[in-house]
């Protein structure tokens, strides 16, 4: 990893004679996470994970132009499993299966579990921590690139698709306030997914592992049966303000739609916000009092 | 931050930026040919602007359906009274019939009127009408031929007036209706105008050879009162269907919020999840499954396909009376 200045450099001694030397202060929590960010956005969006990212979210992009294409060349309606969609229902159902289910977490896992053990494992979070800057802000400051370079990736994917498939047989007028929902939603999304999964990467030694078996066994057991147990994820609150009906395209997802219980708008926003505030702040806490050990 | 970071970023915020820009811009209705405003068959300008219910029906294309098709050969009475109306009228309903537009005005009944398009005999027609006591009166420029039907005490009963608004195209419905849309086409002032029907109409009008569209308080304000108090606060309805092999049909409502379109939502969801759980017959269990529950935001949409392979099942095996053996 390259070293950049972080805003707080040292005069060299002697370097003007019998000038006064400056008093030393480190900088702010804020500032200090902003240089991290500045520095971290550029490694983040060229790295290798970035590929898989663009595959995330191209493949939608391309399913959009095929069904475009089919549409455009053919004349007749979109079916599928014989019923007839229109492209407000796609995308809707695109929405669902791609983003949501898929696109949010996924790549939340793959960023945020690695916002500090990518440091740990090539050995660079002694640069970082040598600094003398708060160590949580190392983390709120990749935390803060990794949310910009998934949304500036992902969100342009969304808009792609819903100028392609909307059109179809429907209207971009009457979707638009979808749109934005949309929009916010998967933000939203990223933003939560990403603080939980800062702290598990923070906190675990085996990140990855736990973080696919809370996003594809436990979530979607806890969503599968009626009771509370659905209030300790975060599909059950980031779920509840999509305004697409869920699509039931499996027994699992029947199921989940059957006993679907869509939690209010305040209920889903101030859960959401609670896990976010509440990983963010554990994962940074963890940050600067875990004493990493690299391996020789 | 980098030079090529920047540009990644400023590429994406275009993107972001020209979407939103051309959603806003359709949300506001500024972009016709993306709000959908000139769809819908071109017997639309002559519906009158304040009618409530807007059907159509492409009766061509069921007519050469393949549905169609199946059906004629096992319903052969079907042909004796398509004979018969030809001979009468000289109006084959296969073949001289295109498409048929009909509207319902606030007033019910008396604002009914049908727009049949397709090759007519005006002046077959008009004599046969005059045979049966109706009368020829001239309004706005078009022979309006007043029904009269004999009523069984010797009494005469006003019947559905008809007038050819254009050539090729027949208005019949009650007189006030055909008296107003011959008023709507000559003032422009019809259905066309009216934003919110048209958005509507422009969401079911590509790929359904039937269709309806209206609003639900149409309905509500004739139903008796324990019943409209308990109907869900929907405003639009549209219901659309697909006739070839087999049947598609769908039935969309829109709600008054987003709340009621959710509780409705539910509602629905919970009578899909018993039906589904019912059919235990395998015949069945495919048209159960395909019956589909979608919607956002306001709009609560069911869905179901009848398979051209149910059909001919049914065709084959009942329901009772459907094969004449």
């Amino acid at each position: 990893m390259t070293t950049k200045s972080t805003g707080y450099e040292t005069e060299p001694s002697g370097s003007r004679p019998g000038a006064s030397t400056k008093p030393q202060t480190a900088p702010g929590f804020l500032y200090a996470a902003l240089r991290v960010f500045d520095l971290s956005l550029g490694q983040m969006l060229w790295s290798r994970r970035t590929i898989f990212m663009l595959l995330v979210v191209g493949v939608p992009v391309i399913m959009a132009l095929i069904i475009r294409f089919i549409d455009a060349m053919s004349g007749s309606t979109m079916q599928v499993n014989g019923v007839v969609m229109d492209g407000p229902a796609i995308f809707g159902m695109m929405i669902w299966m791609f983003f949501l289910r898929f696109s949010v977490p996924v790549l939340s896992i793959f960023y945020g579990t690695a916002l500090i053990a990518d440091e740990v494992e090539d050995k660079t979070i002694t640069f970082l921590f040598t600094r003398p800057i708060p160590r949580g802000a190392v983390l709120v400051g990749k935390y803060l690139a990794f949310l910009m370079s998934t949304l500036i990736v992902v969100l342009p994917s969304v808009m792609i698709v819903w100028l392609l498939i909307v059109p179809m047989r429907g209207s971009l007028g009457t979707s638009f306030i979808d749109l934005v929902k949309d929009l916010l939603i998967l933000a939203t999304g990223f933003a939560v997914y990403g603080a939980f999964f800062a702290w598990v990467g923070a906190r675990f030694k085996r990140p990855l592992m736990i973080a696919l078996f809370f996003v594809f066994a436990w979530e979607n057991a806890a969503m599968l049966f009626p009771g509370y147990m659905r209030r300790f994820t975060i599909a059950h609150y980031l779920q509840g303000l999509v305004p697409h009906a869920m699509p039931s395209d499996s027994a699992v997802s029947l199921l989940q739609s059957v006993f679907q219980e869509i939690p209010t708008l305040g209920t889903s926003i101030a859960g959401l916000a609670i896990i976010w505030a509440v990983f963010l702040w554990l994962a940074a806490r963890i940050v600067e009092r875990k004493e990493y050990v690299l391996e020789q | 931050m980098t030079k090529n970071t920047r540009y990644l970023a400023l590429g994406s915020t275009a993107i972001l930026v020209f979407g939103l820009c051309t959603g806003l811009v359709a949300y506001y209705g500024g972009i016709p040919s993306l709000t959908a405003s000139h769809a819908g068959p071109a017997e639309l300008e002559f519906v009158p602007a304040d009618a409530s219910i807007v059907a159509f029906a492409d009766v061509r294309d069921v007519m050469n359906s393949e549905l169609r098709q199946k059906l004629r050969q096992v319903l052969p009475g079907d042909q004796q009274k398509r004979e018969e109306l030809q001979r009468l009228t000289g109006i084959d309903i296969e073949r001289d019939i295109d498409r048929v537009v009909a509207a319902v005005g606030v007033d019910g009944e008396q604002s009914t009127v049908a727009f049949l398009s397709g090759r007519f005999n005006p002046t077959q027609i008009e004599a046969l009408a005059l045979q049966h006591g109706g009368q020829v009166v001239e309004y706005g420029g078009k022979r309006l031929i007043r029904g009269v039907k004999e009523a069984g005490d010797g009494r005469h009963e006003v019947a559905p007036a008809l007038a050819f608004i254009e050539g090729n195209v027949l208005a019949i419905g009650a007189e006030p209706a055909v008296r107003k849309a011959i008023d709507a086409r000559a003032s422009g002032q019809n259905i066309t105008a009216n934003t919110e029907l048209m958005k509507i109409i422009g969401t079911v009008s590509t790929g359904n050879n039937v269709w309806a569209v209206g609003r639900m308080d149409s309905f509500v304000n004739r139903m008796p009162q324990e019943i409209s108090s308990r109907m869900p606060p929907i405003e639009w309805f549209a219901a659309t269907g697909r006739v070839n092999g087999g049947i598609h049909a769908s039935l969309r409502a829109e709600a008054r919020d987003d709340q009621a379109a959710e509780n409705l939502r539910d509602v629905v969801k919970g009578g899909l999840a018993l039906v589904k759980m019912q059919s235990g017959d395998p015949k069945f269990a495919a048209l159960a499954n395909s019956i589909r529950l979608e919607g956002s935001g306001k709009t609560v949409s069911v869905s179901f396909s009848i398979p051209a392979e149910m059909i001919d099942l049914l065709i084959k095996s009942g329901p009772a009376g459907l094969i004449h053996d």
